[in-house]
């Protein structure tokens, strides 16, 4: 008996421990800066005597599946990552309302429920083609007049004719594999440029569109031709094979002039010391001019009502407002933060980029999240993958995608 | 009359841990997986409405779905083949009175030990970085290319990554039954004057007609649930047209049916795909057994 005493007190004090190793459990999706975040919340703990833990789920579709077991395990995480609709549509039970908090003074990009702050912003992420300035000097090629399609297209030639004495192998690096899990560059990403460059952040008339099955002829089939401008100058087998970090590596080392990923990748990009000047152009699919690249707050930060809510406030709280929360964005995790409180500038290249066309206000919205689950990455990224491969030309793809969004209606 | 009732008890008293588990963790989810195949269930929540059929109706005009079931039969069917060839083939060989055949059996075996995925990613870094620089530097043409990326030949890649993980298990099962056979039944045939090939297929392989019903059962139900290995070698792509809409060329089943729940987050579809999935499976493996029943004789 007991020893049955003993064992049930060991079991309890066993339990206790294990939760006590946690009082703040934080999901997150970012995997690029999983050491950065972890390194952060060790210094919170030490700072506050608070203990974290933060779990990492790779890449955007896993992060859902990570964060859907996290739910069902009966410890469910105190803070959460969601990226825009459909995430705080499926867990809006659980959300807490975190209207009043602090750090909501000094930001604009909360994520709102009507009148109610939910969401506290990650950070404000940006992509554009970013280009290598010294390759395009060299070309004789002025990014500031990269505003049209038909720039583009010039722009393209000439470096492509120019391709030995450059070094390059391809023009642009740019990435459309299912295989290695890239079709969020082209179905998401990319097919943002068509629902929001040249309009209003608010304006939400061509993915209300699209939502309903349509699309705009004209500037669809511009965006089609865009697509094709982009995937002609790249490399078959980059657009086929390429992973994240083959991509990267192409242009860090000068053998392509542009590459098309955000912001997010600077931590890696400046590990491989790319030694020439880096800025953003934008992706101006129109005839006519559009000047400013896609800029958001990629995701955010919600609080679980059910759970440890105090703490979990407090540790946004101080991530906001403290000069350790400003230093990890900035200084360690390469972001761009959200809250004008912060006046630390990003040491790093494709960041500082994204803060000086913000500050210029020449920024579009992102609103591939609105469309439904899986579409984008699924759906519209194989058809951008067929026309990669070649299996189509750029009328089939045209009339594929445009039957895939009628689709969306159904 | 006392003591049948304590018997009784007892039984079930050392039956009920398993008993526990498995209806916790197999029954219940699998009823209440057939319950929600009928709803429009999100994965979150409650159920909101009974959709009836519909689930079932729409996967069927689904060209995704219909591609998938078709290469995972062209995968299961390679698969079985290759699989319990290459197993028969080693496992003779190291029946055989070759130097370091313990070695061998250790080898053919390693591979079964590494987790798909781990074996997926290594695969997949042969077939789209070896590979084609070997093929590029030599100048052949099929090579130069990663395989992975090629419609035609991405199931290729599949059957042979999974022939060179599982070929070394069912090799054991096939060791153990060589060994099984009676040494006097296969001398009396050679002083009879029967040559190798015909003590093989005449002796050796009908005496070991148990062994291949559970190693094709074996290769058949975990060629038709392959998953990890398809997620990390191909996840799926290329892409490829299939009734006039791209579908992913090497999606098998179990990876149709996440991509559905996960992915797209359309539990319910995902549901109805898993009860087809298991409705047919269960059918092929019933031939199968039985058929392989029917071959079986006493030695």
């Amino acid at each position: 008996m007991k020893k049955l005493v003993a064992m049930v007190l060991t079991l309890v004090m066993a339990l206790m421990s294990v939760s006590a190793l946690a009082d703040l459990v934080i999901c997150q999706n970012k995997v690029e800066i999983t050491q950065q975040m972890e390194e952060y919340a060790k210094l919170y703990t030490e700072k506050t005597g608070v203990p974290v833990k933060v779990i990492t789920g790779g890449g955007s579709s896993d992060y859902n599946t990570v964060l859907k077991s996290e739910m069902a395990s009966g410890r469910e995480p105190d803070i959460w990552v969601i990226e825009g609709p459909s995430g705080y549509e499926l867990w809006k039970d659980k959300i807490a309302d975190q209207t009043g908090a602090e750090w909501t003074k000094y930001t604009a990009a909360a994520y709102m429920d009507g009148d109610k702050v939910v969401g506290f912003p990650v950070s404000v992420e940006g992509y554009g083609l970013a280009y290598n300035k010294n390759i395009l000097d060299k070309a004789g090629i002025d990014p500031a007049t990269l505003t049209n399609r038909n720039a583009y297209a010039e722009a393209f030639a000439k470096l492509d004719s120019m391709k030995e004495e450059l070094g390059l192998d391809m023009v642009v690096a740019m990435v459309a594999g299912t295989t290695t899990g890239m079709t969020w560059v082209t179905g998401l990403h990319n097919f943002n440029v068509y629902l929001t460059v040249g309009n209003e952040r608010n304006d939400t008339t061509i993915i209300d569109k699209v939502l309903a099955g349509e699309v705009v002829p004209d500037r669809f089939h511009q965006y089609c031709q865009y697509v094709d401008l982009i995937f002609k100058y790249s490399d078959p087998d980059m657009l086929l094979n390429g992973t994240q970090d083959s991509q990267l590596a192409a242009f860090a080392n000068g053998k392509a002039a542009f590459y098309h990923q955000g912001n997010w990748m600077d931590p890696s990009l400046v590990a491989l010391n790319p030694d020439f000047e880096i800025a953003y152009a934008p992706h101006a699919f129109l005839d006519t001019d559009t000047d400013g690249i896609l800029v958001n707050p990629p995701s955010w930060y919600v609080v679980n009502e059910n759970g440890n809510k105090e703490e979990a406030l407090a540790y946004l709280n101080y991530l906001a407002t403290s000069e350790d929360g400003a230093d990890y964005m900035v200084n360690k995790a390469a972001m761009v933060p959200a809250f004008t409180n912060v006046t630390l500038t990003p040491a790093t290249p494709l960041s500082k980029s994204v803060m000086e066309w913000n500050a210029a206000g020449k920024t579009y919205d992102w609103q591939q999240y609105k469309l439904p689950d899986g579409f984008g990455m699924g759906t519209l990224g194989a058809i951008y993958e067929l026309f990669a491969s070649g299996a189509i030309d750029v009328d089939q793809f045209e009339a594929m995608m445009i039957d895939a969004i009628k689709g969306i209606a159904k | 009359m006392k003591s049948m009732t304590r018997r009784k008890l007892t039984e079930f008293l050392f039956l009920f841990p398993t008993l526990f588990a498995f209806v916790m963790v197999i029954i219940i989810p699998f009823i209440l997986g057939i319950y929600y195949s009928f709803t429009d269930w999100q994965g979150t929540g409650a159920v909101s409405k009974m959709v009836g059929l519909d689930n079932y109706k729409a996967i069927f005009q689904e060209p995704g779905f219909l591609h998938s079931f078709l290469v995972t039969l062209l995968f299961t069917v390679l698969n079985i083949i290759t699989v319990n060839v290459v197993a028969f083939i080693i496992s003779l060989l190291v029946t055989s009175e070759i130097r370091g055949r313990n070695l061998y059996r250790a080898g053919f075996f390693i591979p079964n030990l590494i987790g798909g995925i781990v074996l997926g990613l290594v695969w997949q870094f042969i077939f789209s970085n070896i590979l084609p620089s070997i093929g590029q530097s030599l100048g052949i043409a099929g090579l130069s290319k990663s395989l992975i990326s090629n419609k035609d030949t991405v199931m290729i890649t599949m059957v042979i990554v999974n022939t060179w993980q599982y070929a070394g298990y069912i090799m054991l099962i096939y060791v153990a039954s060589i060994q099984g056979i009676s040494k006097s039944v296969l001398e009396a045939a050679e002083v009879d004057g029967a040559k190798y090939w015909t003590r093989i297929t005449r002796i050796q392989i009908p005496l070991m007609a148990n062994a291949f019903t559970i190693s094709l059962f074996l290769t058949l139900t975990n060629s038709f649930k392959m998953y990890d290995v398809n997620v990390a070698l191909t996840n799926g792509g290329p892409v490829t047209m299939f009734m006039m809409k791209p579908v992913q060329a090497s999606e098998l089943l179990a990876l149709n049916i996440y991509q559905t729940a996960f992915k797209y987050n359309n539990m319910a579809q995902g549901q109805a795909k898993a009860v087809i999935f298991f409705i047919v499976l269960t059918i092929f493996s019933i031939i199968q057994v039985s058929w392989n029943k029917s071959k079986e004789v006493e030695a």
